[in-house]
């Protein structure tokens, strides 16, 4: 078999300036690990926390200036009137700053500074006793994520993945004394194992049948090989999807997600649902649009199969995430098996492919991202905030919240709305936006699906608005640390706002991001 | 003209909505706030809606529409903005009206629940929302503020919430409804794929579908007008949703005769009457709208014969109208069914407010432990009594006149449903002389020292009365106002048949007679029929046992599958666990405890979950 060869061009010095943005989180990183070794035992960690929100905030920066200055370059020529790529490509194509990437990392990015902001106000040292590790630990978690939505290529995209992974590992286990934590993080550990098993399988068999690890590469060679390996080809996809399953808890790979979600503390929670769940479907996006798109052969439609898969775990996963949710009681449960039911959601603009008019994917794809981002982290943090007030995290603990803390009650029913995919919020138009997508590639049945299992999610949704609004009242006082405070209005407004007025974030996607110079990875 | 109050049509929903705002920020611990902040702001929604209508009613500018770009997407844009037709004038008035009158009545009804800031800011809400509801402009903006009148009815109907019935009638409310907007939401996307340019406003809306050019194909219009009748269902109570109607009486009496009786539950019917020309287009869609409708005007007035609750008897009756109402639309007389939504409006709230002021006055809602009131409550008699009457659709109350055109309607077009009419009008009557009798006739039971109701109270029954009374003149066999005003003249007249005046108003005279002669003469025995027929009572009593079969058939087997999910997680999965830690404690083996079995199993889905997908789907390439 003919390799496809390629080269890999070593890093040089103007190529890292690209990378800023992740620079500056990996010096962070090691600055606090030092800082903390210094401090004094008894002091409090909060300026370790709040160190780390500022170097989330500089990266952010970067990132923000990298997109507008990527964006400046769409559609520009050259002299010679040839259309120029706006897509910066470092290392042989293996990491790519393009507008996907660019969002993603600033997506990512606003959620961790959101989940740090509110640790600020609610994490305890009794509960939690290395604080400073808590906060800088979730610094390299983010570099993992960030690499995912930047890679081209299986090794860093692998890379990334691991280091997000393990990172995560440590930090769902932080309660060192809680054993749920213990229990979590080492069912975690064991989960993202067979899901690095069966993704590294399925990557394995592409290597194989290409010689490559670039994903425009192998896309070339499989255009060119399909018809002669369409079993191989097969296996492969499919454990990839198996192991990415596990990352974004889509049904039947969701199993873990509850333990997990509920041992973990409630900000690592966020991060799970939001920036890990997130991370995962770039390079799901990536492989599939890379790859699978163009592995179908006259004899074995593989990439309409594959795509059919992705719709088909879609459905399981809103139907299973919605009807195994009717019974919770924890809330953090209840947020997990809902999260699953929102990968299948996420899923659905990726399985759509590129059928007739549509086009809009990603833009589907990202302003869901974006609600289900606010929604989710919005109401884990005033989760937090009942937390601290009853003690547990059964759904009870809302029990007339209205007449407690009746603003606060507000931004849960904001929450709640979106969740739920009523209007005028965010969550709203994401689903809107994803159902049309799905009318417009006349994909009848995976509407019908999404509409079903919504309408069951009202049930155990307003199970929540039932508790603030129509139970009597118990007698703890709930307190709103700053905070913590400020990120639950934060997520509410911007909810309400994404309800209003959804057309500039969507344009400013459809706008700006193209498949084939955004997500394609191409050999030049 | 250069302003017209058209065009400022938007600050109509805009004044409950600074009220709901104002009530949110400094309601707290304030007791008259509410009351007046209510009733200043729905006064000044009804003095615009009245100009309005007046605007409207004189020639010159009869349409007013205004939007504006509100999203992009994919290329083609949506609007959001309001529109000031006639209809929407009509409804403007009806609602602010009712809510107006409410608004004051509940300053009394209220007076002592602690909450009453609370409830003045959900009706303020409801308000804004309902207003919106009215002047949307798009069927997306309409859906918007469709969910948020369902936010609020739901809100409402479990306002008292220490009572579990009322916990339990609001989520059945939300739940049902919602099953009705699923369906208006496919019909809502069915329409953006196939309408030109995706347009959603009702004006492109009536040129697509009105001219009859085939642009849509004829399977797709019938299957987008029974999508959105689907939401009207769920609205406005039709059977088979019509099932959380009556549960909702738990719900504040003021509120019952709001949301629903007089405005939100006609939000279906407004909603098939504003895309009226959907239906149209299809006459598999209107037969449809007119059986459904039908069936439900008779399944609903028999089961109000067998009820004790005097609100529940309103919630069947009120059911059974807007049954009327969907039949007249589907029989093509949208003048028929706005008309009757109008009289309606005025002779439901006012028998509701009354049963309201009854039950401030007794404290008990059922009404065979009433009896005698008239003796002293002049007032509540006296309104209750015309909405009676106008219920019943004796001449020459408001009632009469729109259920004539209905069923007049009826006979020109299907013979079948005029008789399905008739004999609703019947048991109408006969419901309506059994709970006027009994609660206000007879010897007093129970309750000894009931009395008149506040003013506050009673000058909104007098309000209503002389509309139940006198609203029906604006469109009469004789004189066809309403209808050249409503459709422009385009729609069907049908002429004055003066056999069906007579027949409807013998059947409504005959129904009180025999309900006086069972509940005041005694000259028939009261369990006449439940010593011969005792199944035929109990069957109207069980409301024909809709909600056991929808426990059933529905409830039970959502709920069991999510059981079956969780057993699946609780006893197989952890069964599993069970095994193995067992087997390996049995070979002797330490550390089971640290190995936790579940994870195992986890795993183990996961791979089985892989085959099941490859052989699923890639089986089939291969063999």
């Amino acid at each position: 078999m003919e390799a496809v060869q390629q080269q890999l061009q070593s890093l040089t010095w103007s190529d890292a300036a690209y990378l800023a943005p992740e620079w500056i989180l990996v010096a962070f990183t090691i600055a606090l690990a030092v800082l903390d070794l210094f401090l004094p035992r008894q002091s409090s960690r909060s300026s370790i926390g709040w160190l780390t929100l500022g170097g989330l905030a500089i990266s952010l920066g970067f990132a923000i200036w990298r997109l507008t200055d990527v964006i400046d370059k769409v559609g520009k020529t050259d002299a010679n009137g040839q259309p120029v790529s706006h897509v910066i490509r470092l290392m042989g194509d293996s990491y790519r700053i393009d507008v996907f990437s660019s969002l993603l990392k600033i997506l990512f990015l606003v959620a961790t500074m959101l989940i740090v902001l509110m640790s600020l106000g609610t994490v305890r040292k009794t509960d939690i006793s290395d604080r400073g590790e808590f906060y800088y630990l979730l610094l390299p978690a983010v570099v993992g994520a960030m690499i995912m939505a930047s890679s081209g290529d299986m090794i860093t995209l692998y890379i990334g993945l691991e280091l997000l992974s393990i990172t995560t590992y440590v930090l769902v286990g932080i309660r060192k004394h809680a054993v749920q934590s213990a229990e979590a993080a080492f069912k975690y550990v064991v989960t993202g194992g067979i899901s690095s098993a069966l993704l590294l399988f399925g990557m394995s068999y592409l290597y194989g049948i290409t010689g490559a690890t670039n994903l425009g590469a192998i896309a070339q060679g499989i255009q060119q090989h399909a018809s002669e390996y369409p079993a191989l080809l097969y296996v492969s996809f499919f454990f990839i999807l198996a192991g990415l399953g596990i990352k974004i808890a889509a049904a039947p790979f969701h199993y873990w997600a509850p333990d997990v979600y509920q041992g973990a503390p409630t900000p690592v929670t966020a991060f799970l649902a939001v920036v890990s769940k997130g991370a995962a479907f770039a390079i799901i996006f990536r492989i599939l649009y890379n790859v699978a798109f163009f592995a179908s052969s006259p004899d074995y439609p593989i990439a309409d199969d594959v795509f059919l898969a992705v719709l088909v775990i879609a459905a399981a996963a809103m139907l299973i995430g919605s009807t195994m949710a009717l019974r919770q009681v924890n809330v953090k449960r209840l947020m997990a098996l809902s999260g699953v039911a929102n990968a299948g959601y996420l899923l659905v603009p990726v399985g759509l492919s590129l059928k007739g008019m549509h086009a809009s994917n990603v833009g589907e794809f990202i302003f869901y991202l974006a609600a289900y981002l606010l929604m989710t982290i919005g109401m884990l943090a005033v989760l937090s905030v009942i937390n601290k007030s009853v003690g547990h995290d059964e759904i009870g603990g809302f029990a007339g919240l209205y007449y407690r803390a009746p603003w606060t009650a507000a931004a849960v029913v904001v929450f709640v709305l979106s969740l739920a995919g009523l209007p005028v919020t965010g969550g709203f138009f994401g689903k809107l936006f994803i159902l049309l997508g799905a009318a417009e590639s006349k994909l009848y049945w995976i509407i019908a699906i999404m509409v079903v299992s919504s309408v069951i999610s009202y049930y155990f949704y307003f199970g929540i608005i039932r508790q603030m609004f129509m139970r009597a009242t118990i007698d703890t006082e709930v307190r709103v640390p700053v905070t913590t405070g400020i990120v639950i209005w934060l997520c509410a407004v911007a909810t309400v706002v994404l309800g209003i007025v959804p057309g500039p974030v969507l344009d400013f996607v459809n706008d700006h991001f193209s498949i084939v110079s955004d997500l394609f990875v191409r050999l030049q | 003209m250069d302003t017209s109050f058209s065009q400022v049509a938007w600050l109509i929903p805009l004044f409950p909505f600074v009220a709901f705002l104002l009530l949110l920020a400094f309601g707290r611990g304030q007791r008259t706030l509410g009351v007046l902040l209510g009733s200043i702001s729905s006064f000044a929604g009804l003095v615009l809606s009245i100009l309005v209508l007046i605007e409207h009613m004189s020639d010159g500018t009869k349409y007013y529409q205004y939007s504006f770009k509100w999203l992009d997407f994919d290329g083609l844009t949506m609007n959001a903005g309001y529109e000031v037709t006639n209809l929407t004038a009509l409804m403007l008035v009806v609602v602010t009206l009712v809510s107006f009158l409410v608004n004051v009545y509940s300053a009394g009804y209220m007076k002592g629940d602690e909450r009453i800031s609370v409830f003045y800011s959900y009706v303020a809400l409801f308000s804004f929302s309902m207003l919106g509801l009215v002047l949307a402009d798009n069927m997306l903006t309409l859906y918007i503020f469709w969910e948020l009148v369902g936010v609020c009815s739901f809100l409402l109907v479990g306002f008292w919430f220490s009572k579990p019935e009322a916990k339990a009638a609001a989520k059945k409310a939300f739940i049902v409804t919602r099953i009705g907007d699923a369906g208006l939401l496919l019909g809502i996307l069915l329409l953006y794929w196939y309408m030109p340019d995706h347009a959603l406003d009702f004006v492109h809306i009536g040129n697509v579908f009105d001219g009859q050019t085939g642009i849509i194909a004829a399977s797709v219009t019938t299957w987008i007008a029974i999508l959105i009748f689907v939401g009207a269902v769920g609205k406005s109570g039709q059977f088979p949703l019509h099932v959380w109607l009556p549960d909702a009486m738990e719900g504040p009496t003021p509120i019952s005769a709001l949301i629903h009786a007089a405005t939100m539950v006609a939000a279906g019917v407004y909603l098939v009457a504003r895309t009226f020309d959907i239906f149209q287009a299809s006459q598999t869609a209107m037969d449809v709208v007119a059986y459904i409708g039908g069936f439900t005007a008779i399944f609903a007035a028999t089961i109000g014969v067998a009820q004790n609750d005097i609100k529940r008897i309103l919630a069947y009756s009120t059911v059974s109208q807007l049954g009327y109402m969907m039949m007249a639309l589907g029989l093509g007389s949208m003048t028929g069914g706005i008309f009757h939504l109008f009289t309606h409006a005025f002779f439901k709230a006012l028998l509701f407010l009354g049963a309201g002021s009854v039950i401030h006055a007794v404290h008990t809602q059922n009404i065979q432990e009433m009896g005698g009131l008239s003796a002293k409550m002049k007032i509540t008699t006296w309104t209750f009594g015309i909405g009676t009457l106008a219920l019943s659709g004796i001449p020459p109350f408001s009632g009469f006149w729109s259920k004539d055109m209905i069923l007049n309607t009826a006979l020109h077009e299907k013979p079948v449903l005029f008789a399905v009419g008739v004999a609703a009008a019947f048991f109408t009557a006969f419901y309506m002389s059994r709970l006027f009798f009994l609660v206000f006739m007879g010897k007093p039971k129970g309750e000894q020292h009931a009395h008149e109701s506040p003013a506050s109270m009673t000058i909104p029954l007098i309000i209503l009365a002389v509309l139940a009374a006198a609203s029906g003149f604006i469109q009469t066999p004789w004189n066809n106002t309403l209808g050249t005003w409503l459709t422009d003249g385009a729609e069907k007249e049908h002429g004055g048949a003066g056999i069906v005046m007579v027949i409807s108003a013998a059947v409504g005279l005959l129904g009180l007679y025999l309900g006086w002669l069972v509940f005041v003469k005694g000259t028939i025995a009261r369990d006449a029929i439940s010593s011969r027929a005792p199944w035929l009572v109990r069957l109207l009593e069980r409301k024909y046992y809709m909600d056991e079969i929808y426990e059933a058939l529905l409830v039970r087997p959502l709920r069991g599958l999510g059981y079956l999910l969780n057993a699946i997680d609780e006893y197989i999965v952890d069964g599993l666990v069970q095994l193995v830690s067992g087997t390996a404690v049995w070979f002797g083996r330490g550390g089971t405890r640290v190995q936790n079995g579940q994870i195992q199993t986890y795993g183990v889905v996961t791979v089985l979950g892989l085959i099941v997908l490859l052989v699923a789907l890639v089986g089939r390439r291969f063999w």
